[in-house]
């Protein structure tokens, strides 16, 4: 193992290292310049491949090939990169691994990128909570905003029909989502809102529509100690123990989204990013099923209930590639109007770019039964930036754990908190 | 005369070298570099990026304070237990029918010699498929609803199921080599004298066949030690049972790949080499009570 780990990383970096010492040796033959762009989702790359494809047609000079690595592969990939300073020379950053890259020089501050076109183009652009997922820990910009998502309630209008009961709505609180999943349970059999161990497509939800957060305001101690945070955890995680919601050893072998498309459960939590790939691959499921807004918090601890996790990607850079200068056109080009309308006319993801959020709606017109995907826009004026901080990466398997112990019965549900709390208060420590 | 003789060895000897220089090359680069560096990982903090501060023993005293750590270790060893008996007796017990002359021979040889063929992905998907307590054919078999994977005292059963499945074709091709070079005339000799086929199979075929044994527990007992994949693909991160199954391989994969803290997980790495350095070491010498080498 030992040896693996350290051959997979060797065998990585040659591997790069032949992809762009390929390609990417300034001049080539064609006398053109050759970018390499590497991306994780297959689903997205002839967006991405159109995007390039319109930069390209106006700079003939440039030639940009998309790569896609599966997402298992592609943080060991790009770390080794980073190591053996050969990076992409574009590539997508997640706000996962934003933090740790920013901070050690590995990622470009783009802060000054649009400065000779409009210095205020950042802020006029894009939304706060896009910007928060571009930054380092000193607050300035590492990449150029991508898309941005949000959290939305699928369900099963077969199931709501059978069992009588009105389709979820903005009214609906976390009140009528147990009730329409008891009276469905009963009506039908099948299950009704399938609440797993699951923090972006569960419990953050519910934390911080009562009010509660995970991380405390300083960002770095954790928030598992506030009673808002708590009430919420303890309603999400109590959900297992209705008749109705299927317990967390289910949710081990089956995922919500298997189940919810196989016909077992009439409601989960999705991201807007896989709407699509489900509407094309279900097409057995097409019009029975539709989406909307998340319920809210009947009596939230503070605030007004409403909460949908909202994350978001960038396009980022080495700050010591070799055509740097011709990558950050590329990149004003993605960040541009025009990039950001392409991304999102190809269905790829929501375009962080503020008033383009249509053209990710548009997508769905192709199909003769429209969803309501209106939702996961309309979401955004109450998105909360997906929890994160430079530690992160260390606290969250603790937190993971804590939860699947909780559900187990392992430990006790206070007990529980706490190891969380200590989780991500001593990985600040640690440091 | 004698320089000329010296002369022509060092040329050859030299162009011995130079034949396995591309192994040896290999083996120092992907293998001795890497370990050394992994020893030099286990004293230190480990940053993003390969860099790394030295920091003494901190790893290992956070190591063996942790519960996680112990719980590990005896999964691990929970694991060889279930495994190696049971694995190597079904595997001799294959072994000496693919032995004997029965129709088809070839073809069962094959047979159980499939599963080390087929990639481990597809075996755990497909015995996941099996084990699935909703829809699995097990269940279904057996009337019952058990949690297979996602019951914490189950699940390390249900993982030495499928490792035992695995291996079983590979050993038995192993002890079946084994058993071919046990000339027959013992057998013959000891029909002769009235022996029943299960005293042959005590006093001939264990201890003609016991070196080869040997050799397959010492293999069988380290990649026990050593599992990992396996574990991997059958568990999935949102298992309530995950604890209750982390090997040392695989605690050493969480800390060093999910959390990101490769000094704690190359300290889990040597632990391991030391751990199975001991285990080995203790069979050679236990061998000698039971390890019969002469034909």
């Amino acid at each position: 193992m030992k040896k693996l780990k350290k051959a997979v990383l060797l065998l990585a970096v040659c591997l790069i290292a032949t992809l762009i010492g390929g390609c990417g040796s300034g001049a080539s033959a064609d006398g053109k310049t050759h970018l390499t762009f590497q991306i994780w989702d297959v689903n997205q790359r002839d967006g991405m491949q159109a995007m390039c494809d319109a930069y390209t047609a106006q700079h003939p000079d440039v030639v940009i090939e998309v790569q896609v690595t599966s997402w298992d592969e592609y943080w060991t990939k790009l770390e080794a990169t980073a190591i053996s300073n050969q990076m992409p020379d574009i590539f997508w950053m997640h706000t996962n691994e934003i933090l740790k890259y920013a901070d050690y020089g590995k990622i470009a501050d783009l802060t000054d990128l649009y400065d000779d076109v409009d210095p205020g183009f950042y802020q006029e652009h894009f939304s706060e909570v896009s910007l928060k997922n571009i930054q380092g820990s000193d607050g300035r910009y590492y990449g150029v905003p991508k898309d941005k998502d949000t959290i939305g309630l699928v369900y099963n209008k077969e199931m709501f029909d059978q069992a009588g009961v009105a389709y979820p709505d903005e009214s609906w609180t976390w009140d009528d989502l147990c009730e329409a999943s008891q009276k469905i349970y009963d009506a039908t059999g099948y299950y009704g809102y399938m609440a797993y161990g699951d923090d972006q497509l569960g419990y953050w939800n519910f934390v911080y529509q009562n009010g509660g957060s995970i991380l405390a305001d300083n960002g770095i101690n954790g928030g598992f100690n506030l009673p808002a945070t708590q009430d919420a955890m303890r309603f999400y995680i109590d959900l297992q123990k209705n008749n109705w919601c299927p317990d967390q050893n289910y949710f081990a072998e089956t995922s919500p989204g298997t189940a919810f498309f196989s016909g077992q459960g009439a409601m989960f939590f999705e991201g807007d990013w896989n709407i699509l790939s489900e509407m094309q691959n279900y097409p057995n499921m097409i019009g029975k099923w539709d989406v909307a807004v998340l319920p809210k918090c009947p009596n939230p601890a503070n605030g007004d209930g409403r909460a949908s996790i909202s994350n978001g990607l960038c396009y980022a850079t080495s700050p010591t590639g070799k055509h740097y200068e011709t990558v950050k056109d590329v990149l004003r080009f993605f960040g541009s109007e025009e990039g950001q309308r392409i991304q999102g006319e190809s269905g790829a993801a929501i375009p962080a770019y503020i008033g383009l959020e249509d053209t990710w709606v548009g997508v769905f017109d192709q199909f003769d039964y429209r969803l309501n995907v209106e939702c996961f826009v309309d979401m955004f004026d109450y998105g909360v930036q997906s929890v994160n901080n430079k530690f992160r990466p260390t606290w969250k398997p603790d937190v993971s754990d804590a939860l699947l112990k909780i559900y187990s019965g392992q430990i006790s549900f206070e007990d529980g908190m706490n190891i969380m709390q200590q989780a991500v208060d001593e990985a600040a420590l640690e440091d | 005369m004698k320089e000329k003789a010296s002369k022509r060895s060092r040329s050859e000897s030299m162009w011995g070298y130079i034949m396995i220089a591309p192994t040896i090359i290999g083996l120092l680069v992907l293998n001795i570099y890497p370990f050394l560096d992994t020893i030099k990982l286990s004293f230190s903090k480990t940053l993003p990026f390969g860099l790394y501060e030295l920091r003494g023993v901190q790893n290992y005293v956070k190591m063996f304070a942790s519960a996680e750590f112990w719980r590990a270790n005896m999964n691990t060893i929970y694991f060889c237990v279930l495994t190696v008996p049971i694995g190597l007796f079904l595997a001799l017990v294959v072994a000496v029918m693919l032995n004997t002359k029965i129709k088809g021979r070839t073809f069962f040889r094959a047979v159980f010699f499939l599963p080390m063929v087929v990639a481990p992905a597809a075996v755990a998907m497909v015995w996941k498929w099996i084990f699935n307590t909703e829809y699995g054919i097990l269940n279904t078999l057996l009337m019952h609803h058990i949690n297979w994977i996602t019951d914490p005292n189950i699940v390390i059963v249900t993982c030495a199921i499928v490792a035992i499945w695995s291996n079983i074709g590979y050993d038995a091709v192993l002890l079946l080599s084994g058993l071919q070079n046990i000339s027959q005339s013992y057998y013959e000799a000891a029909s002769l004298d009235g022996a029943t086929k299960l005293q042959q199979f005590f006093h001939i075929t264990l201890p003609m066949v016991s070196p080869t044994l040997f050799v397959v527990l010492i293999m069988r007992l380290m990649s026990s030690i050593k599992v990992y994949d396996l574990i991997y693909m059958m568990i999935e991160q949102s298992n309530p049972a995950l604890t209750s199954a982390q090997s040392l391989m695989y605690l050493f994969f969480r800390e060093s790949f999910v959390t990101g803290d490769r000094g704690l997980g190359s300290a889990v790495v040597i632990w391991t080499v030391a751990f199975i350095g001991v285990v080995t070491l203790v069979q050679f010498w236990g061998q000698k009570k039971w390890v019969n080498y002469e034909v």
